[in-house]
């Protein structure tokens, strides 16, 4: 199956491609931060982003909700073009979930306050719906008993994982992940990516995820794509990145983070 | 030796008696060195010798005749004697909110009902008002004044009963009163009119300080958000207003408010001294108030408004979801501090020849051979009723930030 992805992604963009990036360019001011980044991410694929911190990972998956915007290229999300045109951008938003590496949690909202907050205001989801929905979420994230503490009082983990619960409450077509596990201690890092390896193997949305934990990109990955210096130097599957890889970019980059 | 297999943790141990407790505070604070010591061995008599003074002469030789024969002035100032039932009805009717917020938040709320209450019982039952030969306070102004206790007890009712005791019925109802004091003061259509002009003493000042806040905070939030506008227009009309109001002095902007405006309107048009007055007050906190919010909105985490856009909130939810609750509640502080400043600042309004508390009092000094000695007891008896106002705000602020505190930690 792995053979198979790796193929399509060399391919042309084909009809079933949720996110299709096409020569995107992005400046800083003068800097210039995305160079020509063209790839495309097939629906319910799991795609892991790695790189040298500043290669422009962030920006891009950013550039896929609009939360920055490209000066050059196309990028393309569930048919829907990324232009200025505001009723597109709050389209895609609502099918695109993300979850930051600061968690991002509203702190003057409780815990299930956060959860229902956008179903109910851009969904127009009832409230006792909103509610039951966010409990099941609480319950497969693992911390249903925590829905009436707010943000401040929980732990980091416990944080990252109900910012995951908001992002899947608006039942989203596709899942961004900005290196999710970062800014965490060490043993909370495995209950946020126990909770990532369930939404993958579930093969229900797409996911887009950077992070550094290559035990998790290896086990969950279709797909491994390394930028540099605003580029992308490498795209494969796991086995072969990890064994195989086209560059000597990429074998430089894992020594250095192993 | 521990070892792997008999480790244990150190039991926990109280502090040295020496850190702790008024001793330890003491230590740390007043002596912590040689320079701190000094300094407290000097002034710490200085001030408990003024201070003996003054408590000295407040319970001896003071004079409080002034005070206790003239409280209608100080309460209403010359607001016609006949009508004195209208201001008195406000009142009741004010009483009713006290109540109703002490049974809906308990903790502060209720301390401060009590307060109030009691301080109303006073009013009602001291000799006052009898000291001043022919000058006796009526029967009836001291019912009015113990009828407060009935709907202290009437609001009380209804912030227990689930049905009535909601925030926005507090709300509401505290507008509807607001609006219906005022009404009453002025006179609806077919009662005598009792022009603002007439207004004064404690009165005026609340009725400045309360109408301030109630649009300064409004307006101040609108201003804040128009600064931070993408569109050019409001923006620079935004900054322009808040920096003229920030730029001129109170007292400036009271003066030019009487001879400026009127060459700017018609002869006749029908804002009185009084609302001009307040006017210029409020939109005068505003400004500040707009640039605290616009602090707290600035102090914000960027990563706030970026997760409420990816989870789709469309732009004004943002602000008035995410981002204007945080920021408020980060400037509660700056925000009661500066109606603090507010309330104080209504004693300007004698420069445009409104009697408030403060220049009711003033003038019954210069206006009566027999209180001419008296301007220090009136002087005391003004910043304390300022005090008790402005304190009773600083420790609701006190306390809502501490209740809101929860989800910050
Ligand atoms: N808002 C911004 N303004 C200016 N420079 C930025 C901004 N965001 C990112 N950059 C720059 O763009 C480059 C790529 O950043 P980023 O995409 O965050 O990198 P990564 O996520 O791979 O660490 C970095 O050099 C960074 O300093
Ligand atoms: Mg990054």
């Amino acid at each position: 199956m792995a053979a198979e992805v790796a193929v399509a992604a060399d391919q042309a963009p084909v009809a079933d491609d949720i996110i299709v990036a096409r020569d995107v360019h992005k400046w800083f001011g003068d800097f210039h931060a995305l160079r020509g980044v063209t790839t495309t991410v097939g629906r319910g694929e799991v795609v892991v982003v790695i790189g040298p911190s500043g290669s422009g990972k962030s920006t891009f998956i950013r550039t896929i909700n609009r939360l920055e915007q490209h000066q050059r290229g196309d990028i393309i999300v569930d048919g829907v073009e990324m232009t200025d045109d505001v009723r597109n951008i709050d389209a895609i938003r609502r099918e695109v979930g993300m979850v930051f590496q600061s968690f991002n949690l509203f702190p003057h909202l409780t815990v299930m306050r956060n959860i229902t907050l956008a179903p109910m205001k851009v969904r127009k989801t009832p409230m006792d719906e909103a509610e039951a929905s966010a409990l099941e979420l609480l319950e497969r994230v693992g911390i249903p008993e925590q829905a009436d503490k707010y943000p401040g009082e929980l732990s980091g983990g416990q944080q990252q994982r109900v910012a995951i619960a908001r992002a899947l409450a608006m039942q989203p077509k596709i899942m961004l992940f900005d290196e999710p596990t970062s800014a965490l201690d060490p043993e909370m890092i495995k209950e946020v990516l126990e909770v990532m390896k369930e939404l993958a193997a579930s093969h229900q949305m797409t996911i887009v995820a950077i992070t550094h934990e290559l035990g998790f990109a290896r086990e969950v990955a279709d797909r491994i794509v390394m930028f540099d210096e605003g580029q992308i130097v490498e795209d494969l599957p796991p086995a072969e990145f990890f064994n195989n890889p086209r560059h000597e970019r990429v074998r430089r980059f894992l020594s250095q983070i192993l | 030796m521990a070892t792997a297999d008999t480790w244990q943790p150190a039991p926990s141990m109280p502090p040295p008696r020496t850190e702790t407790g008024w001793i330890g505070w003491a230590r740390a604070n007043l002596f912590g060195n040689w320079l701190s010591g000094l300094v407290t061995v000097v002034t710490v008599p200085l001030i408990l010798w003024a201070v003996w003074r003054m408590v000295s002469w407040v319970i001896g030789p003071a004079d409080w005749t002034l005070i206790a024969s003239r409280p209608q002035q100080f309460l209403i100032g010359l607001y016609p004697t006949e009508y004195a039932w209208r201001p008195l009805t406000g009142w009741l009717l004010v009483s009713i909110l006290f109540g109703m917020a002490a049974a809906m938040w308990g903790g502060a709320a209720r301390r401060i009902a009590l307060g109030y209450g009691i301080i109303t019982v006073l009013l009602g039952v001291l000799p006052y008002g009898l000291f001043h030969e022919g000058v006796v306070m009526p029967w009836w102004v001291r019912a009015f004044i113990l009828g407060n206790l009935l709907t202290l007890a009437l609001g009380y009712g209804l912030g227990s009963n689930p049905k009535t005791a909601k925030p926005r019925t507090f709300v509401l109802g505290g507008v509807g009163i607001y609006v219906l004091l005022l009404l009453i003061l002025i006179g609806i259509p077919g009662m005598e009119e009792v022009a603002p002009r007439k207004w004064g003493g404690l009165m005026l000042n609340l009725i400045l300080a309360v109408s301030g806040i109630f649009f300064a905070f409004p307006i101040g939030v609108l201003l804040a958000l128009g600064r931070r506008s993408n569109l050019p227009v409001v923006k620079v009309l935004c900054v322009v207003f808040i920096e003229v109001f920030r730029g001129v002095p109170l007292i400036t902007l009271l003066f030019m408010s009487q001879v400026l405006v009127p060459l700017a309107l018609p002869a006749n048009f029908p804002v009185d001294s009084v609302t001009r007055a307040a006017i210029v007050i409020t939109l005068f906190s505003a400004a500040y108030t707009a640039e605290n919010i616009r602090g707290g909105l600035q102090g914000l985490h960027p990563g706030q408004a970026e997760a409420a856009r990816a989870l789709g909130l469309p732009g004004w939810q943002v602000t008035m979801l995410i981002q204007l609750p945080q920021a408020i509640r980060n400037v509660i502080p700056a925000i009661v501090g500066q109606f603090i400043a507010l309330f104080k600042d209504t004693s300007l309004v004698y420069i445009v020849g409104m009697l408030d508390i403060l220049e009711m009092g003033r003038s019954i000094v210069q206006g009566n051979v027999q209180f001419a000695d008296n301007a220090r007891e009136l002087f005391i008896f003004v910043a304390a009723v300022f005090w008790v106002f402005t304190y009773t705000m600083s420790f609701v602020s006190r306390r809502v930030e501490r209740h809101l505190g929860v989800g910050q930690r």
